[in-house]
């Protein structure tokens, strides 16, 4: 008997620990990056909290997570507003975490990755006072209070594709480009957006380099970094020389991979030359979605009172929500030529004479 | 293009894939022989993973990293085998709880040493042992390939976790220590009769999955990708329980199961290169090693029979 409340007491004291700290991770907001906006003027903080639930990948993935949040932190800047991040540790939080935010009286919620579309579509009619912006969600039928925020990936990665396809032809490019003619996609997980990344640096690739072999790796998750490595080592070997990682986090292993066996990397979301430190040996570029952009509108929209639900807003290369981030350490290697062939392709897509394919059955 | 599928790299894969769920189940097999429930693996490998990176970081170096892994799995497994054998709790729950509070650390000291989510900075990494220029030439070239490849391009745990299966199922049926620590595991009860504490034998067999979950974890981290991301292991504990089993509670076996789980994943890695010529979805490769593991758990492997201890904390008198 006595063994056993001493046991009682031990679990309850562990458990509450185990809870206390999985808690302090749930709910801690990460720092403001450094930045250099001392001389800036302070913004009167004004009573308006927007808030985001990210996905399983959770902040910190340097891409999609974190993107998302440089629109919130530009929000809290720029309008004075409060802002608040929450993770899910699963898919079975997603529900739990807005209803917490919407108790707390957020205004605004950012529901981040296709993954959480139909919990966007479940929620919002709950809480029609408070704005839902559903990022990468198409939603059916949006209530007055919700809108979904995609992106042209396909047109971004397209650009990125016609890079990767004339590097990989240019031995003179960088000493790690071979002779095989291979570049290497690798996917988090197999969804739409992923897949428009996928078909669009697929077509890129092939309109400027009809011959190239493209491998097309999916991780299955967006957290596993060794397997992430597994997937672009297993690329690699088999000649791919430019590889192009849409895998969250499970994409930092991949550039790990690039780094020890020598070959380029093209990153993704945001520009990863500045997220992942010490990995400009390898990053060519990123196709970037300018997911700030989307998140601070939608914010800006609401504090003014000018916001319009109801709707799915697309960001692509017309709106400059999507694009190519600079060479950096590869500003000297990118030839004109490859400049003005990214360029012509922009013009094109612009214009509506490239129409870059969104499904693989459009390919 | 089977030449092309069964080429010396997917071998190589396998191997490093299968040596973090090695580690983990030769830990499991020695603690469950023992007599104590762990899946708390998982989390053990966790932290591991996690202090192997702090280690490192704060001392340059990543051998010092792998101590504070391997130091850091058994101070885990130290409160599993206070809970489990002193206090004489229910180890699964134990375990789980264990589990949670991985989870639960990690991603706090993250933000308390890093103070931001998600990944730490990158860390030195263990080089591979051998570095041997081969001849690249004709058959001699294929032949060297084949074996630079796939038994000598690995990094130190990968070896240590081959050394450990074949010396620890050696010295569980061989040694006075493998005997001893199978009795207490089958008759606890007869072992103490005979003046084994059964008390200090269950410690050192918990304490010693701990080190090895950690090495696992430190595999991941110091080895694999040089850097932690919180909740890296992904279930890579209880794959490893599921080895320890599946390998019928031996080191030699557990080191085979997981192999084979490592294969499996190598495999579908290797066909999805071949997406041009299986047109499936990517979610059917994805599957693959799953299939191959139901397939083998239900015709390969007869019955598996467990300590019979297993579980059950020991009152002494």
């Amino acid at each position: 008997m006595r063994v056993e409340s001493r046991f009682k007491q031990v679990l309850a004291l562990l458990l509450v620990f185990a809870l206390v700290a999985a808690m302090a991770v749930g709910c801690a907001q990460p720092d403001e990056p450094d930045e250099p906006d001392t001389d800036e003027v302070e913004v009167p903080t004004i009573d308006f909290r927007a808030a985001m639930v990210t996905d399983v990948g959770g902040l910190g993935d340097r891409t999609f997570n974190d993107g998302t949040y440089e629109g919130l932190l530009w929000a809290e800047r720029e309008l004075g507003i409060e802002i608040r991040a929450l993770e899910s540790n699963e898919i079975a939080d997603y529900e739990p975490n807005i209803d917490q935010l919407a108790a707390a009286g957020f205004d605004v919620i950012f529901t981040v990755g296709f993954l959480m579309t139909d919990t966007t579509a479940a929620k919002a009619p709950e809480y029609p006072d408070i704005v839902f912006g559903g990022i990468d969600q198409f939603l059916e039928d949006p209530g007055p209070n919700e809108v979904g925020l995609l992106f042209k990936e396909h047109e971004a990665a397209y650009l990125a594709g016609v890079l990767a396809g004339l590097v990989t032809l240019d031995q003179d490019f960088d000493e790690r480009v071979n002779d095989q003619n291979t570049i290497a996609f690798i996917g988090g997980m197999d969804i739409p957006p992923v897949e428009r990344f996928e078909v669009g640096f697929i077509a890129g690739a092939k309109s400027v380099n009809p011959d190239v072999e493209i491998l097309v790796l999916y991780a299955g998750s967006f957290d596993d970094q060794a397997r992430g490595r597994e997937l672009a080592l297993s690329a690699i070997d088999q000649g791919a020389d430019v590889v192009f990682g849409v895998a969250g986090l499970s994409g930092l292993g991949s550039i790990t991979a690039a780094q020890e066996r020598g070959a380029l990397f093209i990153g993704v979301d945001v520009d990863q030359y500045l997220t992942v430190e010490g990995s400009g040996d390898v990053m060519l570029t990123s196709a970037i979605k300018r997911l700030d952009v989307a998140v601070f509108e939608t914010i800006k929209s609401a504090v003014e009172g000018t916001f319009v639900g109801g709707q799915n807003r697309v960001f692509g290369l017309a709106e400059d929500g999507v694009g190519l981030a600079p060479f950096h350490d590869f500003d000297d290697a990118v030839t004109q030529e490859m400049r003005d062939a990214i360029e012509e392709a922009r013009q094109g897509v612009l214009d509506g004479t490239v129409v870059v394919p969104e499904t693989r059955d459009e390919l | 293009m089977l030449a092309d599928i069964l080429a010396p790299d997917l071998f190589a894969s396998a191997i490093r894939m299968a040596t973090p769920l090695a580690l983990a189940a030769i830990g499991g097999t020695i603690c469950e022989r023992s007599g104590v429930v762990n899946i708390a693996l998982e989390g053990m490998m966790l932290f591991g993973a996690f202090m192997g990176v702090i280690g490192a970081m704060f001392t340059g170096s990543a051998w010092f990293g792998v101590l504070t892994a391997l130091v850091a799995g058994m101070s885990l497994a130290l409160v599993h085998a206070f809970a489990s054998v002193t206090l004489r709790t229910d180890q699964v729950v134990s375990g789980t709880a264990i589990n949670i509070l991985a989870t639960g650390l990690t991603g706090f000291l993250m933000e308390v040493i890093f103070g931001h989510p998600g990944t730490t900075d990158s860390v030195a990494r263990l080089r591979p042992v051998f570095s041997i220029n081969g001849p690249t030439e004709g058959m001699l070239g294929t032949v060297w390939r084949w074996i630079d490849l796939v038994a000598l391009s690995h990094t130190p745990l990968v070896y240590l976790a081959i050394i450990l299966a074949i010396g620890g199922h050696w010295a569980l049926f061989n040694t006075r220590w493998g005997l001893r620590l199978r009795a207490l595991g089958e008759h606890p009860r007869a072992a103490d009769t005979v003046g084994i504490s059964v008390v200090r034998g269950r410690y050192s067999a918990v304490l010693t999955s701990g080190a090895l979950a950690g090495l696992a974890g430190a595999n991941l981290t110091l080895e694999q990708v040089g850097s932690f991301t919180e909740g890296m292991t992904n279930a890579r504990g209880f794959i490893a329980l599921a080895a320890n089993i599946f390998g019928r509670w031996t080191p030699g076996g557990s080191y085979g199961a997981s192999l084979l789980f490592g294969f499996a994943d190598a495999l579908q890695i290797k066909l999805q290169l071949f997406r041009e010529v299986i047109r499936v979805p990517s979610q059917f490769f994805l599957m693959v090693p799953y299939v191959l593991t139901v397939i083998v758990l239900a015709g390969v492997v007869g019955r598996a029979v467990a300590p019979a201890a297993i579980g059950k904390p020991y009152v002494k008198g």
